[in-house]
C-alpha cells in the first residue's frame, strides 16, 4: 500500500479519502475489488425482490437517483462546487432525447450520447462565467439557471410541449428503450449506476480527481501550485453534467411523460441530487449510492403512508432530515462510519 | 405614452413589493452574510399569520402586522440559534440546512392547509386610485410607501444606533468586533431576528395582494436574492433601487415581450450582474468577499 501523506484532506469535514484508514491511498486492485463488491451488494436487492413489481419500481428509481447523485458528486462533492442547477442538465437529457424520439423517431440509444455531449457543452458555457463566483453566490446563480430553464421549457411549446409536456407513446422494444417489464428497467438503471460509480472510482484516483480535491480544499493554494483552476472545474462540471443528462434521458424513457414541473422541480430533482450525496457522504465514492439507498425507499414509504392524509408531509420530513444532516452528519453515513472505524482501530503512527 | 407610463407605474409598484420582501434578506444575506433560502417561507408565515388574524378576529393586516412580525422574528431567532449558529463559516452547509428548512416549512403548511389557496384581497385589494389616465392600486401604493419608510428606518438604524454599528462591525471583522467588546453571537441572533421579522412584516403587508399558498415563498426567494445582489450586498439603498429595477424590468418585459418570459429576463439580468459586477450596482467593489472569509 502506498503510504503517501495527504494532510490537506484531513482539514475539511467533507473530505473523503478513498481508504477506510485516513493515512494512505489504496492500490488499484483493492479499489477495483471494493467497487465490484459494492456493485454486487447494490444488485442484491434486485435479485431478491425481482418478483415484486412494487419493489422493482423503487429499486429501479433508487439505482437511477443513486447514479444521478453520484454524477452530481463529481463536481459538487469532489470539486466542492455546490451546484443546485443540475436540473438544467437533467432536463436537457430528458427533453432532447424525448423530443428526438417522438418527432424524428430517433432511438434514445443513438441520441443518448449526443444529448450528454450537448449538456456538457451547455454546462461549460454557463459555468464559464459562473465559476468566478464562490460559495453561496455560485449556488444562487445555479439556482437561477434552473429557474430560467423552467421558464424556457414552459414557454417554447413547439420544442418542449410547454406546460402540457411531452408524452412518449408506449411502443415496447429494446430499440426504443421502452420495456414491457419493470425488471428490464431496473437492469438498465443499474447499468447506469454502475457506469457512473465506475467513472467516479477511476476519477478519484486520476489526476483530474486530485486536482478537483485540491481546488475544493483551497482554491488559491491550488492555483499557486500551478493548477488551472477554471479548466479543472469546467472539466469536472462537463463530466458531471453529461452523466446527469444520461440519467435525464433514462428518466424520460422510464416515465414516458415529462413536463417542466417534474423536470425542473428543485425539491424533487435539482436539490435532491445534492441531498442524497449529503446524506450518504459528500465527496466520497459510495456516499451518493448509500444516500439514495436510504432515502428513496424511505421517501416512497412516506409518500405511500402520508401523502393522502397529509400532503407534502413526506417532503417536510426530508427537509427536516436535510437540516439534521447538515448539522450533525456533515460527512454523511460514510463519514460517520469512518469515524467509528478510526475510533475502534488502534491509531497508526503518533500524530492524529 | 400613457401605455408606457402605466407600465412604468405598475413596475415601480411591483418593485416596491420586491423591495419589501428583500429588506429582511438584505439584512441577513447582504449585511451579515448568512445564506437563508428559507426567507421566502418566513414571508409565507407572515401571510398565513395575518390571514388567520383576519379570518378569526377580523383584524386588518395593517394591524395584525404588529403581532405577526415579532412572532416571525422569534422564529428567526430560533432558526439562528439552532441551525445557523452551529454552521457559521460553512456557507455550503447553510445552503443545505436552510433549503431543508424551506422544504420543511413549505410542506408543513401544505399539510396543514391541504394546499388550499387563501385570499383576503377581494375587499381591501380592489381599491384603485386614478390619476389622469394612470391607475394605481391602493394596497400596492401602501406597500411602496411602507418599503420606502422601512428602508429609511433601516438605514438610520444601521448608521446611527450602537446596535446598528455593532452589526456592521461584526460583518466587517468578527475578531476585531469581539476585541472591541461586541457580543458577536448576540449580534447575529438579533440581526437574524430583525431580518426574519422584516420578512414577516412583508408577508403581512402583502396579504391583500397575493393569494396565499404554501408555495408562495418561491415567488419571492430568488427575486429577493436577485434584488440584494443587484443592488449591492450590504447597501440598504441598493436593495431598494434593485427592487425597483427588478419590478420595472419585469413590468416592461411582461408587457412588451411576453408575460411568460418576464421572470427569465430579469433572472438573466441578475446573472449578468452577478458575473460582471458581483458587488452589485451600489455595493463597494470587493464587498461580496467580506464576511465570507474564514474568521473565528
Amino acid at each position: 500500500m502506498n503510504k503517501t501523506e495527504q494532510p490537506i484532506l484531513k482539514t475539511s469535514p467533507a473530505a473523503g479519502v478513498a481508504g477506510a484508514t485516513a493515512t494512505g491511498i489504496e492500490s488499484g486492485n483493492r479499489a477495483l475489488l471494493k467497487y465490484l463488491a459494492g456493485m454486487a451488494l447494490a444488485f442484491l436487492p434486485f435479485v431478491l425482490l425481482v418478483e415484486d413489481a412494487h419493489w422493482l419500481n423503487i429499486i429501479a428509481f433508487t439505482y437511477l437517483m443513486g447514479g444521478l447523485a453520484a454524477a452530481w458528486n463529481i463536481i459538487g462533492g469532489f470539486g466542492g462546487q455546490f451546484s443546485l442547477g443540475h436540473g438544467v442538465f437533467f432536463g436537457i437529457g430528458a427533453y432532447l432525447a424525448a423530443r428526438l424520439y417522438v418527432a424524428y423517431d430517433l432511438s434514445p440509444w443513438i441520441t443518448i450520447i449526443p444529448c450528454a455531449l450537448f449538456a456538457a457543452l451547455v454546462a461549460v458555457l454557463i459555468s464559464w462565467p459562473t465559476f468566478r463566483l464562490r460559495g453561496p453566490f455560485f449556488a444562487i446563480a445555479t439556482l437561477a439557471f434552473n429557474e430560467v430553464a423552467f421558464v424556457i421549457a414552459n414557454h417554447f411549446e413547439s420544442v418542449t410541449g410547454g406546460p402540457r409536456g411531452i408524452m412518449i407513446p408506449f411502443k415496447a422494444g429494446f430499440a426504443n428503450m421502452i420495456f414491457r417489464e419493470r425488471w428490464q428497467y431496473a437492469v438498465l438503471m443499474f447499468v447506469f449506476l454502475a457506469l457512473v460509480i465506475g467513472i467516479t472510482v477511476v476519477l478519484r484516483r486520476s489526476r483530474l480527481g486530485y486536482y478537483l480535491l485540491a481546488v475544493r480544499e483551497d482554491e488559491d493554494a491550488a492555483r499557486a501550485s500551478g493548477i488551472n483552476v477554471l479548466s479543472v472545474k469546467l472539466q469536472g462540471m462537463a463530466l458531471s453534467a453529461g452523466l446527469t443528462a444520461v440519467g435525464g434521458t433514462l428518466f424520460a424513457m422510464y416515465l414516458r411523460f415529462i413536463d417542466p414541473p417534474t423536470i425542473f422541480n428543485l425539491q424533487e430533482v435539482g436539490v435532491k441530487f445534492a441531498l442524497l450525496s449529503l446524506i450518504g457522504g459528500v465527496g466520497t465514492v459510495a456516499g451518493p449510492l448509500l444516500g439514495a439507498a436510504l432515502i428513496i425507499p424511505f421517501e416512497n414509504f412516506l409518500r405511500a403512508e402520508l401523502a393522502n392524509a397529509l400532503p407534502g408531509m413526506n417532503l417536510a420530513i426530508l427537509g427536516l432530515l436535510m437540516v439534521l444532516a447538515a448539522l450533525f452528519m456533515k460527512r454523511g453515513v460514510v463519514g460517520a462510519w469512518r469515524d467509528l472505524m478510526l475510533r475502534l482501530r488502534p491509531k497508526k503512527g503518533g500524530e492524529k | 405614452m400613457d401605455q408606457i407610463l402605466n407600465v412604468l407605474v405598475f413596475g415601480l409598484l411591483l418593485g416596491g413589493i420586491y423591495g419589501l420582501v428583500s429588506i429582511g434578506l438584505n439584512l441577513i444575506f447582504g449585511v451579515v452574510r448568512i445564506v437563508n433560502f428559507a426567507q421566502g417561507e418566513l414571508v409565507m408565515f407572515g401571510m398565513y399569520g395575518s390571514y388567520y388574524a383576519y379570518a378569526q378576529f377580523g383584524m386588518s393586516p395593517y394591524v395584525s402586522v404588529l403581532v405577526v412580525a415579532p412572532l416571525v422574528g422569534l422564529l428567526g431567532v430560533a432558526i439562528q440559534r439552532l441551525v445557523i449558529q452551529p454552521l457559521h463559516n460553512e456557507s455550503n452547509m447553510q445552503i443545505f440546512a436552510t433549503f431543508g428548512l424551506l422544504m420543511l416549512f413549505q410542506n408543513i403548511m401544505l399539510a396543514v392547509s391541504k394546499g388550499q389557496a387563501l385570499s383576503i384581497g377581494g375587499e381591501v385589494g380592489a381599491n384603485v386610485l386614478t390619476v389622469g389616465d394612470i391607475r394605481i392600486s391602493v394596497v400596492r401604493l401602501v406597500t411602496l410607501v411602507a418599503t420606502t419608510l422601512i428602508t429609511i428606518g433601516l438605514h438610520l438604524f444601521l448608521r446611527h444606533t450602537m446596535t446598528g454599528k455593532s452589526i456592521r462591525a461584526v460583518t466587517q471583522d468578527k475578531r476585531a468586533a469581539r476585541v472591541m467588546g461586541i457580543n458577536v453571537e448576540r449580534t447575529f441572533l438579533f440581526t437574524f431576528g430583525i431580518g426574519a421579522a422584516l420578512a414577516g412584516m412583508a408577508g403581512a403587508l402583502l396579504t391583500p395582494i397575493y393569494s396565499i399558498t404554501p408555495a408562495v415563498g418561491g415567488n419571492f426567494i430568488l427575486a429577493a436574492f436577485a434584488v440584494v445582489v443587484l443592488g449591492g450586498l450590504g447597501s440598504v439603498w441598493g436593495a431598494y433601487i434593485g427592487g425597483l429595477i427588478v419590478g420595472v424590468v419585469e413590468a416592461f418585459a411582461g408587457y412588451y415581450i411576453d408575460p411568460a418570459l418576464k421572470n427569465a429576463i430579469w433572472f438573466i439580468i441578475f446573472l449578468v450582474v452577478l458575473m460582471v459586477r458581483p458587488s452589485g450596482l451600489l455595493g463597494q467593489v470587493g464587498a461580496e468577499e467580506v464576511g465570507f472569509r474564514e474568521q473565528n
